[in-house]
């Protein structure tokens, strides 16, 4: 016996290399096992005890099996950073991968695995492919994990030396560890490759469900979450797997539920029968509820799963509420948790027992969970109709209890209160008015401010109680200021008198002259100009009746939730964040752009519930903002935009000192093939000249493609063209090509065309007016418009995630939408590819009743998106567009040409 | 899959430091830590078990003061993840006998061999301590356990939680006793936490036991095990009987993987071949009615300016052979609260009271509380201002934790425990231990 293990750290003295080295040369065994022991143990604590290399490895040629895995350990630490002395390893390797006793051939292959060496890979694929075929089976599932190393280190390697196909032999192996190993390889090398590596059919499904009973809890989950990717073909068979995976939820460990949990959710999408699925719901409810027994940190795993889950399927865990109540003694982010599913439980039948739980939360210690109490009293508010009078009352209760932070929080929700229940509750008014001075919270502070403006009129001393806060209106937070400025205008449309006009005037100075925030600028200049031209108007704009709001507040997107249940039982469904928002190691997908990166892993926590009630739509900053947002630009009175059809005269100011640099280098002008292009100049009004023109793309770039005809009776030449300023300041590269035209002959060519030449002010157009004019004729004026597909460009597809982010990150008042009435799809597939031609990209396809909603993304020049939703019967006439952008008003346009692309 | 696992001191030291797959940078230890221990600003709050940084996503369970952490790029499962850190806890404590810093860095090489056979390239490939010792070889060095409590039959499990409780059974269960041969014995506890809140009139508002019939083995030759429970046992509440027809419901139970369920639905009986460490061989929550251990009474009135007395009164009602240690009640008091003088019971011994003026918590503990007994507390705070009104909205809610030997609440028994041996001379060692633990025992006020 070597004594403690602990003496191996104590060696710090000088000289400590030279040391060892002596002692990994020694004659002795016993020396040199000790000596190695010292080496692991300086390699652990961060010591560099690389120069030891030769002398560890001359220690590996040993029948020692505690030696030879303390030196691999060493090995596969330091090969890497000594890839040439690594090499003087592989013999031994070699020879031990041959070794009679199965251990070391396994500890051999499993070793040369982890070291990351070139020269050393080599060298690893002719053991493996014995040991994948080794009669033990501790070797056989070492060598299977192997094969996923490799294929890290050299995919190629993998497939050309048919390394996939013995791995998918394995999965019929009669061990069922190695069964379990060879699923996690394919897995992982799956999930790295592009191509169909690993598909589950229903024969190796039934192979595997029959494993599952057989193996270790670990290789329970690899199968199960292998499985869950399976889609069955038809109810019957997801019935079937359902059957057969649920006494899965029976099992002590809790990765085992959560799998099977996950599974049976997916295969109940299929299930048809209402009884069936009902009883699964009942059968999973126990488990679930029992992983609330486990340590506080599944407990936390299980409630983020838990959240989703309930947002799919409420009735599951309806009348387990009690289980969420919390414990005095969770740690905070259990708590935070149970808070959000009580929330989402509760109910007009328990809500009464809820709120004396949350009642209870809100005079405990831990401040943020207060906090969060108060506001769930306030969700539930909100949530329950038939509840608010309840939960204000408690409210009031708490208020009363004078703890600040809590006044602050109640009075944060009872604004919300008040906008989801108007003119129902403002008696408390005077209540809240009482903690005016206590309040330091911004977030407090602009929520009783907009209480006061909104019910100015029945505040008798709304105006002196706005006035206190307008002294220090320049200390004031920006989200203050707004609402003090929105407020005073109310009260002054409210009570026109005096003192509230001598305030306003205070307020608007201070607004538009006084700050540098242009926020708060641009919505005090639009006050003023309202006001001071029309007053009644700005009243029916200020004073406008405000929309209903509802408990949205972490209630998650639909097509994301989707995708999160499919992540069940994964990180995913922790940080409820699709996938990519946060795996960096996807080898295959494109790259990523670096806006989608993971914040710094505060979600994981539970901080973004706490603000996200202030920013969504109930918030009252945004209740003023009912001012269309275009004119809010400019302080200035706006420029009066010129409609562009006035604008012809000097057209052709510049025609002839063109000097457009001609960006694109002009192709042979090809003759434009395909359908004739439309007429725009009949040959009736152009004298004998008859001009048909498009705009198209080709190739990433658009041409104004031309067909001349000259039907008149004199040869044509010297063709010039211009545009007219337009919305998209399309103009040509270079100049038009067209050869002297003999009478009765056309010609017909490809201009190219630049973006963003002479762009026109004003509201989106497609109209396009060119000018052409020749040496023979008359200038010729027409107009053509632009279909605005053929600036969709090549980069427009967008991945699944950053969709729904860009989705999620645009305002709902940059949705818009048109019903195409006369749109049929009948061939989705063709129409998709068509599309898809188009650069108009399918992102995703979902059912909703006997609808299809598909999901498009198409990119413009400037990189500015589309978000296009359709959604359809299929077969049937009539096609619904819904769009989101940044740019809501080209959608008028955008609308037109999707309309000209469905049309077949 | 898992890139790497590391165990660190309370203070951060690294412990030990396993690369599964050399795809995260080496510093995420030190990123961890200061990212744990700075959660929030103030440091007062816990980190979630699961967080992202930069890319690296980072769990990890506390066990006996040690963090246990894996880190990872993909989307893995997190409970496989966090149970696995579990595991590998215990499957150390079942090879070294006892888990600190300590016994770990006595035998940090054993730690490395076993850690190498738990995981290949990040993927989990056995946590059972009975298939480990085929590829284990180093032996244990067994840390000096004499200021631990000695063995025996009861009142020596209470610390820890529910999966890792501290058994007291400190053995390595590869490691030879000094004199040479194992000794032939198997322990069986019932261990049950609960959880019940009383309303401010003393109604229970919840109610919940969560237990676990935990073994473990020192049994040579793995001989086959009966384990025998209540006849009239159910499972799932449809079957819920009124409280006193004496049959236990329960209403979720879920089994060890080597347990077999064969004549559990006709007579109650698990049949198992237990491997060696510890484990649970059952996990049951309940939620049926059952009689609570202790009713907490407390009471706080405003007695003159800036006074308020405050009455605790704890009732033990189990049978008054039933003796509770360590006994904990803790009553947050109103903000303001300066002083707390206190008054125990004429002839009370073994009781401490406290006021922690930082929390302004009062704090009264117990050694031992007999069953039948009940015991008293009056304290008298001096404010430093006026209440607002409603002192007892601003106090509570008491909490209480306990241990109970020998004494569960949801009465269900391990009737006999067979060990199928071939020798008629064999009779190892049997201990079947109850225990009663607090989880979250509270009293509104």
């Amino acid at each position: 016996m070597s004594g403690h293990d602990s003496k191996y750290f104590s060696t710090t003295k000088k000289g400590e290399i030279p040391e060892l080295k002596e002692e990994l040369n020694s004659q002795y065994k016993d020396k040199r096992k000790d000596a190695v022991k010292k080496v692991i143990a300086a390699m652990t604590v961060g010591k560099d005890v690389s120069s030891l290399f030769t002398d560890v490895v001359n220690c590996m040629q040993t029948e020692n099996l505690e030696l030879k895995k303390l030196v691999y350990l060493y090995l596969i630490n330091y090969a890497k950073s000594q890839p040439d002395l690594a090499i003087l390893a592989v013999n031994t390797f070699v020879k031990d991968s041959q070794d009679p006793n199965p251990l070391i051939r396994a500890l051999a292959v499993r070793t040369m695995g982890c070291i990351r060496v070139d020269k050393i890979t080599e060298y690893l694929c002719d053991p493996l492919q014995r040991c994948l075929k080794d009669d033990d089976p501790y070797v056989r599932k070492t060598a299977a994990i192997c094969v996923a190393k490799l294929y890290d280190i050299n995919a190629e390697l993998v497939e050309d030396r048919g390394f996939l196909e013995a791995l998918k032999d394995l999965i019929s192996d009669n061990n069922p560890m190695v069964v379990a190993n060879a699923v996690a390889a394919l897995a992982e090398i799956q999930e790295n490759s592009n191509r169909p590596i690993f598909e589950i059919t229903s024969h190796t499904l039934s192979k595997l469900l029959t494993a599952l009973n057989e193996c270790t809890e670990w290789g329970q989950v690899f199968i199960l979450d292998a499985l869950s990717k399976y889609k069955a073909p038809d109810p019957r068979e997801a019935e079937n797997i359902v059957e057969r995976v649920t006494p899965r939820l029976q099992h002590a460990n809790c990765a085992v539920v959560l799998s099977a949990v996950k599974m049976i959710l997916q295969q109940m999408e299929l299930i048809t029968s209402t009884d069936v699925v009902r009883n699964l719901c009942k059968k999973m409810a126990p488990p679930l509820v029992t992983l609330l027994s486990a340590e506080p940190e599944i407990q936390y795993v299980a409630l983020r799963n838990i959240n989703l889950i309930v947002q799919r399927r409420p009735t599951i865990l309806a009348h387990e509420i009690k289980v969420f109540f919390c414990k005095y003694n969770d740690p905070i982010y259990v708590k935070m948790e149970k808070l959000e599913i009580m929330i989402k439980l509760a109910s007009d039948r328990n809500i009464d027992q809820v709120l004396l739980e949350f009642k209870e939360y809100a005079t405990e210690v831990d401040v943020d969970f207060v906090r969060k109490a108060v506001r769930a009293i306030g969700r539930c508010a909100i949530k329950l109709e038939r509840a608010a009078e309840r939960c204000i009352s408690v409210l009031l209760e708490l208020i009363k209890i004078k703890v600040n932070y809590v006044v602050q929080e109640a009075i944060i929700v009872i604004k919300d209160i008040f906008r989801r229940y108007p003119n129902t509750y403002e008696s408390i008014i005077a209540t809240l008015c009482e903690s005016l001075d206590t309040l330091d919270e911004p977030e407090a502070k602009a929520s009783m401010i907009w209480i006061i403006g909104e019910y100015a009129e029945r505040i008798d001393n709304a105006d002196e109680l706005l006035e206190s806060f307008l002294e220090s209106f320049p200390e004031e937070p920006a989200q203050v200021q707004l609402q003090l400025l929105t407020a005073t205008v109310k009260l002054f449309l409210k009570k026109p008198t005096e003192g509230p006009q001598q305030m306003i005037q205070v307020v608007l100075n201070n607004a538009t002259v006084e700050t540098d925030n242009p926020d708060l600028r641009d919505r005090a200049y639009i006050y003023w100009r309202l006001l001071s031209t029309d007053p009644e108007a700005a009243k029916d704009v200020v004073l406008a009746e405000k929309p209903v709001i509802s408990d949205d507040s972490n209630q998650i997107d639909p097509t994301l939730l989707d995708e999160l249940l499919a992540n069940i039982a994964t990180l995913s469904s922790v940080y409820h964040k699709p996938p990519e928002a946060f795996v960096t190691r996807v080898k295959t997908a494109t790259q990523r752009t670096e806006d989608d990166e993971y914040p710094e892993g505060s979600d994981a926590g539970y901080s973004e519930s706490s603000s996200h009630v202030a920013d969504g739509a109930t918030s009252p900053s945004s209740s003023s903002a009912h001012v269309p947002s275009a004119a809010a630009k400019q302080p200035a009175p706006p420029q009066a935009a010129s409609p562009p059809a006035a604008a012809v005269p000097d057209l052709l100011g510049d025609l002839i000192g063109l000097d457009n640099s001609a960006i694109v280098p002009v192709d042979q002008p090809a003759t434009p093939t395909g359908p004739p292009l439309p007429i725009l100049l009949p040959a009736s009004t152009g004298q004998g000249l008859q001009i048909s023109a498009q705009m198209i793309r080709r190739d990433g770039q658009v041409f104004y493609s031309l067909l001349f005809e000259n039907n008149s009776q004199v040869a044509l030449d010297g063709f010039m063209i211009q545009f007219n300023k337009n919305t998209f300041g399309l103009a040509a590269a270079g100049p038009l090509q067209v050869p002297l035209l003999q009478p009765g002959t056309s010609a017909g060519t490809l201009l190219p065309m630049v973006l963003f030449q002479n762009m026109s002010q004003g509201p989106p157009s497609s109209l396009l007016q060119v000018a052409v004019k020749n040496n023979q004729q008359p200038v010729w004026y027409f107009n053509d418009k632009i279909s605005m597909h053929v600036l969709f460009t090549e980069d427009g597809r967008m991945e699944r995630a950053s969709f729904l982010e860009t989705w999620r990150s645009l305002p709902d008042s940059n949705e818009v939408s048109k019903d195409f009435p006369g749109v049929v799809l009948s061939n989705v597939e063709a129409t998709l590819e068509q599309l898809a031609a188009s650069n108009m990209f399918f992102i995703a396809r979902r059912k909703h009743a006997n609808q299809d909603v598909f999901y498009f993304s198409v990119k413009i020049p400037q990189g500015i998106p589309f978000l296009i939703e359709l959604t359809t019967v299929i077969g049937q006439p009539g096609v619904k567009c819904a769009i989101k952008t940044p740019n809501p008003d080209m959608s008028p346009l955008f609308f037109e040409s999707v309309e000209t692309l469905l049309k077949p | 899959m898992i890139s790497q696992f590391f165990v660190l001191s309370q203070r951060g030291d690294n412990i030990v430091f396993r690369d599964y797959r050399g795809d995260v940078q080496k510093g995420t230890a030190e990123i961890f830590f200061r990212k744990v221990k700075f959660w929030k600003e103030d440091g007062q709050e816990e980190a979630p078990p699961v967080f992202n940084v930069d890319g690296v996503n980072y769990f990890h369970v506390k066990i006996v003061g040690l963090l246990f952490v894996a880190t990872t790029r993909v989307n893995v499962s997190p409970s496989l993840v966090l149970e696995l850190l579990q595991r590998i806890a215990r499957v150390i404590k079942d090879y070294l006998g006892i888990l600190n810093e300590d016994s770990i860095r006595k035998n940090f090489v054993l730690v490395y061999e076993l850690l190498d056979e738990v995981m290949d390239f990040g993927y989990v490939q056995t946590t059972s301590t009975e298939m480990l010792k085929s590829y284990v070889f180093n032996e244990p060095i067994v840390v000096d356990a004499t200021h631990l409590s000695p063995l025996g039959p009861a009142g020596l499990f209470m610390q820890g939680t529910k999966r890792m409780p501290g058994t007291a059974v400190t053995k390595s269960v590869v490691a030879n006793e000094p004199g040479g041969r194992r000794r032939e014995e198997i322990f069986v506890d019932i261990i049950e936490k609960i959880s019940i809140t009383f309303s401010s009139s003393g109604y229970i508002l919840t109610s919940e036991i969560d237990g676990t019939i935990q073994m473990k083995s020192y049994l040579t030759g793995n001989p086959e095990i009966r384990l025998a429970l209540n006849e009239d046992l159910s499972i799932g509440r449809d079957y819920r009987s009124s409280f006193g027809s004496g049959a236990v419901v329960l209403d979720d139970c879920n089994f060890h993987e080597s347990v077999r369920l064969d004549n559990f639905d006709v007579d109650r009986t698990l049949t198992l071949v237990p491997p060696d460490g510890e484990f649970p061989v059952m996990n049951y929550r309940m939620t049926q009615e059952f009689k609570p251990p202790f009713r907490i009474n407390a009471l706080i009135e405003e007695a003159g300016a800036l006074k308020a007395e405050v009455i605790l009164k704890v009732y033990a009602e189990f049978p008054s052979s039933i003796t509770a240690n360590t006994i904990a009640v803790q009553m947050p008091l109103p903000k303001y609260t300066m002083r707390a003088s206190f008054e125990l019971e004429p002839g009370a011994v073994g009781q401490t009271t406290d006021f922690k003026q930082a929390n302004k918590r009062l704090e009264w503990n117990l050694k031992k509380i007999v069953g039948g007994s009940e015991h008293t507390l009056r304290a008298r705070l001096t404010f430093s201002q006026e209440s607002h009104g409603n002192i007892t909205k601003e106090s509570g809610p008491v909490s209480m934790t306990f241990t109970i030997p020998m004494y569960n609440s949801s009465k269900l028994q391990v009737k006999y425990l067979q060990i199928a041996k071939k020798s008629g001379t064999y009779n190892p060692y049997r201990w079947v231990r109850y225990v009663t633990l607090s989880n979250s025992y509270v009293a509104r006020m």
